[in-house]
């Protein structure tokens, strides 16, 4: 297993930054807008209607930022989250607590490209 | 043909005889003096996992149909859904405003003949990329534009 996670540090590292850097940037609007100002009342009522939200996530350009938004801050918070569970315990439990957690990101990442060939 | 060498080419056979110290956590950590904002870097993990998941149960009501939709647009609105967004949103500006202070420290002194930017420089151009970004796609998720 250890070897097996050196080998693909290079890829998540890749996932990791960029769920940082683009995870951050999306993130940012979607959590204020779809999040907060729209559950409060804050933006017209049609902004995020059925059909609106449709035709904005169904457009190809919409299906790429969805993805990236969903899969992205996954493995963003997967590699961090198993860096911290090595700084609070060691290295001990690395080999189950890396499988886990990549594990989700990629099953949320197919997930979420399942979801999105779907809208 | 070349073949990708193994990750551990580089290491020594067998241990060396060199004695070190045992690592040791410093004093401060995890929660006192810089290793708090450390930490919390590290705990934005939790926040960024979930939002990633709370993505995905968007996407996925959305190609549910009508119904489902409106479904999670109204589990949304519940207080302790804003609730959980206002707290994921000062976590995405700490992540966001840390990470960018970091960049520039993290650049190759030159990539080939080429220097990179002051630090002043690529952070202006971070924050401006961010911002831009973020009132285009909040425009657009609001109804503003498109």
């Amino acid at each position: 297993m250890h070897r097996f996670l050196l080998r693909i540090e290079p890829i998540v590292w890749l996932l990791f930054g960029q769920g940082v850097l683009i995870g951050t940037i999306l993130l940012t609007s979607w959590v204020l807008v779809v999040g907060m100002l729209e559950p409060l009342g804050l933006v017209p009522a049609d902004a995020l209607a059925y059909e609106r939200a449709l035709r904005l996530g169904a457009h190809p350009i919409g299906r790429l930022v969805l993805l990236a938004l969903i899969a992205l801050p996954l493995w963003k918070g997967a590699h961090h989250l198993r860096h911290l569970a090595i700084e609070f315990g060691g290295h001990a439990r690395d080999a189950v607590v890396a499988p886990v957690l990549y594990g989700l990101a990629a099953l949320g990442s197919l997930a979420g490209l399942f979801a999105i060939i779907r809208l | 043909m070349s073949v990708p060498a193994h990750p551990q080419a580089m290491a020594p056979s067998r241990p060396g005889r060199t004695r070190t110290a045992p690592p040791q956590r410093p004093d401060q950590a995890p929660f006192g003096g810089r290793y708090r904002s450390h930490t919390l870097f590290g705990a934005t993990g939790f926040v960024y996992l979930l939002l990633g998941l709370l993505a995905l149960e968007a996407v996925w009501a959305l190609g549910g149909g009508s119904a489902s939709w409106s479904g999670f647009q109204a589990s949304l609105a519940s207080p302790f859904m804003i609730a959980i967004h206002a707290i994921s949103f000062v976590s995405v500006i700490f992540v966001g405003v840390r990470f960018f202070r970091l960049f520039p420290k993290a650049q190759p002194p030159r990539l080939g003949p080429v220097r990179p930017p002051p630090a002043p420089v690529i952070i202006a151009a971070l924050y401006a990329v961010w911002i831009g970004a973020s009132v285009l796609f909040a425009a657009i998720l609001a109804g503003g534009i498109l």
